[in-house]
């Protein structure tokens, strides 16, 4: 299915080691631009500390990364958004005190603004439309009427999309989204999946998105990773993934196969 | 070099050591369970050291029975300097790295506050009073009686507060509150009492050792901060929370100290410390004598 | 107001300032003027401080180290160099040493910042006395070539200006922003696209700069400098709390902190001296602890809000005297117990 494109996203054998436990042990994974992935697992499984690790925010104890085609192993948080790589907080960390048009404007004002070598027109070629400025991406998420607000004084789901906002303002090519769904009833669930689906849709950008709703997140993504225990159960299509029998034992058990799927292979088993 | 005179270098040592590692101690508590940098630590022992010497020369007092009654005396203080200005800090700080500022900055306050009101009291003049001044010989060396009692009392209580914080249930509480403040709320310790009563055992011990060091120094009202410097400097080498690392960096810095001055020229101790503390907090920050642990 | 309104306003009341500034040594005596100077020393100062340190919450206490090698410079140079020049040199030597103090230091947490940039401010004061000592020889410097009390005083009020005329700018850019930023979330300013280390260091460095370039400008008033005197932390520790005390994160709280204490430590010094600093000490306490925004945050509402506090503190105390709160906490336990049992 991939054609011999550039990986956006490249992780080598990355392993992240706190003490005796291993967080994160020896995953491999290449993204490409376009793709919406998904990654599941137990708690504790490491999702979250592979989101740190590429995004700079944790030094992997072993391993490569690289973003872009560029090495980016150990380097600072700051390389990593330069290179377009942005990420929610999965507890959302907003500036508090600033309003939430400030927050958005944050990251428009540094990742996101891009470098032209020929400093006579503006710097905005090459951004999506609904990117251009704090007052669209406010729309596109739904907070332009807290616009004035601080952030600290939003709900929590608020502060969740701000946290989305935000990392969109920094114009990323691949975008980390850890459990934003989190808390959020059915209805939300489908809502913001759908979002997703249309941001990567929209905006040209990679999405990878860390969920605990995973049968929301089945229906919309193409690929599935699935961690335990730090490693890499599955890296497959929703579809394989839920029949992977190691991915069914460790975390979904077999209720993901819909029962008329799981019947009719029954009854192609009883007759073969 | 003698043996003798290695013995007495080594004693002189100890000596200091010895102090710092109270001061430490104390200083260790406040910020490893309530992240309270008291910077003010070291006028809490110029304190003892006054009260010392005033009980001595005007009330007659034996010294010795001041080392308690300052333990209590410095206590006491600490839990109404805990309950009037910390206190309001825990409730109306939003995070902890504000609280650790906010801390840190009233301890600046009461610094200032203690030191100059103790100078306007008293004035700035050297004081201080004799007190078991006659040398005792063990083997060739010769040792002051009164600094070889500073150093058996500054072990003594420094053994007590280890013993309190391994063995008694107290103890236990505080360092299953250091490890894990929400766990240990969650199994009953009450931070309520026990953080006015840790601190004032911090500010206890800060009394003792400006007792003890009364007996066998002069005093001046600012002689504390040199000591809460030390204090610091202790604790990043012992590693901050940990109180056998007080102890060992203490006795460890009073020897370097030492050995330092004696070896090389005395103008350097300052220098020879500060760079010490630098180089300690700047490579291994979490402290030469403590296990590296997971990046939270 | 609108961004625009304020950053008028702001510059009208400089102006304001400035112009009394200027003119109050033409009609005042040289006590007040004397006070002037070491109000517009402070002014510098703190507003230079509160720049970078208010922002970012990363205290430093390294003033005094910068102050020392600004008046070293001076001590050193002056007589070769020109007075602007000289200044100018102080400045950028105190921008070196931070350069290389920020690059070591600047990693570190709030707390252990703080701690290592007084560590370092005493070693450097205690390697320069080494120095003097072992390799010049000296103890201390004499000031022989010292220019007019009136430069003097203009060279600082121009220093005390430009280092609000800098506050006033420096919010209204990136770099202000990305200051407060790395004050309010570090790591998620970071993850936004902030290099924190190059602005940490660049702010630390500005207000190494200002530091150094006032201590070029006070060493000349003392005639005899040695390293206890201009590396004295006592200077550092003065800016930080008339900073904090003033308000840390605002514009003119620094200044107006450094009128009053300008007024209050000339007046209080010669006679009470301990009195003076331990009103600061008790003035740094009480505004942490009831006024954290510093004495320019103070509005109708605090007052209001003070008085509510108090009020409700004295009612409590009055419920649990005459035993009225024992009882309110008994019936509700009696009412939760009953609650159990629908």
């Amino acid at each position: 299915m991939s054609e011999q494109r550039t990986p956006l996203l490249q992780v080598h054998d990355l392993s992240v080691r706190f003490g005796g436990l291993t967080a994160v042990d020896g995953v491999s994974a290449s993204f490409y631009p376009g793709e919406l992935v998904g990654i599941i697992g137990p708690n504790g499984a490491g999702k979250t500390t592979l989101f740190n690790a590429i995004s700079g925010v944790q030094l992997p104890s072993s391993g490569r990364l690289s973003v872009q085609g560029r090495r980016l192993t150990g380097r600072s948080p700051h390389r990593f958004a330069a290179l377009g790589v942005a990420r929610t907080f999965q507890t959302p960390r907003v500036f508090a005190d600033m309003p939430v048009a400030a927050n958005i404007e944050f990251g428009l004002k540094f990742a996101g603004r891009r470098r032209r070598k020929y400093l006579f027109w503006g710097d905005e070629v090459g951004v999506p439309w609904a990117l251009r400025d704090a007052p669209s991406i406010l729309s596109l998420i739904g907070l332009l009427p807290q616009a004035g607000l601080p952030a600290g004084d939003i709900t929590p789901s608020q502060q969740r999309l701000l946290e989305i906002g935000m990392a969109l303002a920094t114009r990323p090519k691949l975008l980390l989204l850890d459990e934003v769904a989190a808390g959020l009833t059915d209805a939300e669930v489908e809502d913001m999946a759908r979002l997703i689906r249309r941001l990567r849709d929209e905006l040209d950008v990679t999405v990878i998105w860390i969920e605990h709703a995973v049968a929301t997140l089945l229906q919309h993504v193409e690929r599935v990773i699935v961690l335990h225990q730090g490693r890499m159960l599955a890296d497959d299509s929703p579809h394989n993934v839920v029949r992977n029998p190691e991915v069914i034992e460790a975390y979904l058990g077999d209720e993901m196969v819909r029962p008329d799927e799981q019947a009719q292979e029954q009854d192609l088993a009883v007759i073969s | 070099m003698s043996a003798t005179a290695w013995l007495e270098l080594i004693a002189s040592g100890l000596i200091t050591g010895g102090i710092y590692a109270l001061i430490a101690l104390g200083l260790n508590l406040q910020y490893g369970l309530m992240r309270i940098l008291n910077i003010a630590h070291g006028e809490f022992l110029m304190l003892g050291a006054y009260l010392t010497w005033l009980a001595h020369t005007q009330l007659a007092l034996s010294p010795l029975v001041m080392v308690p009654l300052s333990f209590a005396a410095m206590m006491v203080l600490g839990v109404a300097i805990h309950f009037l200005c910390f206190r309001r800090l825990t409730a109306t700080s939003p995070n902890l790295d504000v609280f650790e500022a906010r801390g840190l900055m009233v301890a600046f306050g009461l610094m200032f506050l203690v030191q100059n009101l103790v100078s306007w009291q008293w004035g700035g003049d050297l004081r201080g009073y004799d007190y078991l001044t006659e040398p005792v010989k063990l083997g060739e060396a010769q040792f002051a009686a009164n600094k070889l009692l500073v150093l058996g009392l500054a072990l003594l209580f420094s053994g007590a507060l280890i013993v309190l914080m391994r063995q008694t249930l107290l103890g236990k509480g505080v360092r299953a509150l250091m490890q894990s403040p929400v766990g240990a709320q969650l199994m009953g310790i009450d931070t309520k009492t026990l953080h006015p009563l840790i601190f004032g055992i911090g500010l206890g011990l800060s009394g003792v050792a400006g007792a003890l060091l009364s007996m066998a120094y002069t005093i001046t009202p600012y002689m504390g901060q040199p000591y809460t410097v030390t204090a610091l400097i202790v604790i990043t080498l012992g590693g901050f929370g940990s109180m056998g690392g007080a102890l060992i960096g203490g006795l460890m810095l009073g020897v370097i100290e030492a050995f330092g001055m004696h070896f090389t020229n005395p103008s350097l101790k300052a220098l020879l410390s500060y760079a010490v503390f630098i180089a300690v907090l700047i490579l291994r920050p979490e402290g030469l004598l403590t296990r590296k642990t997971r990046k939270a | 107001m609108s961004s625009r309104q304020l950053l008028i306003r702001d510059l009208l009341v400089l102006l304001a300032f400035a112009g009394w500034a200027l003119a109050l040594p033409a009609y005042a005596s040289d006590f007040v003027t004397a006070m002037a100077l070491t109000c517009l020393m402070y002014v510098a100062l703190s507003s230079s401080w509160g720049l970078f340190c208010g922002s970012t919450r990363y205290l430093s206490l390294a003033t005094s180290a910068f102050f020392g090698v600004g008046a070293y410079t001076t001590a050193l140079l002056l007589a070769d160099l020109g007075w602007v020049q000289t200044i100018a040199l102080g400045a950028g030597l105190a921008m070196l040493v931070a350069l290389v103090m920020g690059a070591a230091v600047l990693h570190l947490r709030g707390t252990y910042f703080a701690v290592l940039t007084f560590g370092m401010t005493e070693l450097i004061m205690h390697a320069v006395t080494y120095f003097e000592k072992k390799v010049t020889g000296t103890v201390g410097r004499v000031l022989t070539v010292v220019p007019d009390n009136h430069v003097i005083y203009l060279t600082v009020l121009a220093l005390a200006v430009l280092a609000v005329v800098v506050s006033i700018v420096v919010r209204r850019t990136r770099f202000g922003l990305a200051l407060m930023g790395i004050g309010a979330d570090e790591q998620r300013a970071q993850t936004l696209g902030v290099n924190t280390r190059l602005v940490k260091i660049a702010g630390f460095a500005l207000t190494a700069g200002f530091a150094g370039a006032v201590g070029a400008a006070m060493a000349v008033r003392w005639t005899y400098i040695d390293p206890h005197t201009v590396f004295n932390p006592f200077i550092g520790f003065q800016t930080v709390l008339i900073t904090l005390i003033g308000g840390v994160m605002t514009l003119w709280g620094p200044l107006l902190a450094a009128i009053i204490f300008s007024v209050l430590a000339e007046s209080l010094r010669l006679q009470f001296p301990q009195i003076y600093l331990m009103s600061l000490g008790l003035l740094l306490i009480l505004s942490v602890l009831y006024l954290p925004g510093g004495l320019a945050s103070l509005r109708w509402e605090t007052f209001k809000a003070w008085w509510y506090d108090t009020r409700d503190w004295a009612k409590d105390l009055k419920r649990e005297i005459t035993g009225q709160k024992e009882r309110d906490k008994q019936r509700l336990k009696r009412r939760e117990k009953e609650s159990y049992f629908v």
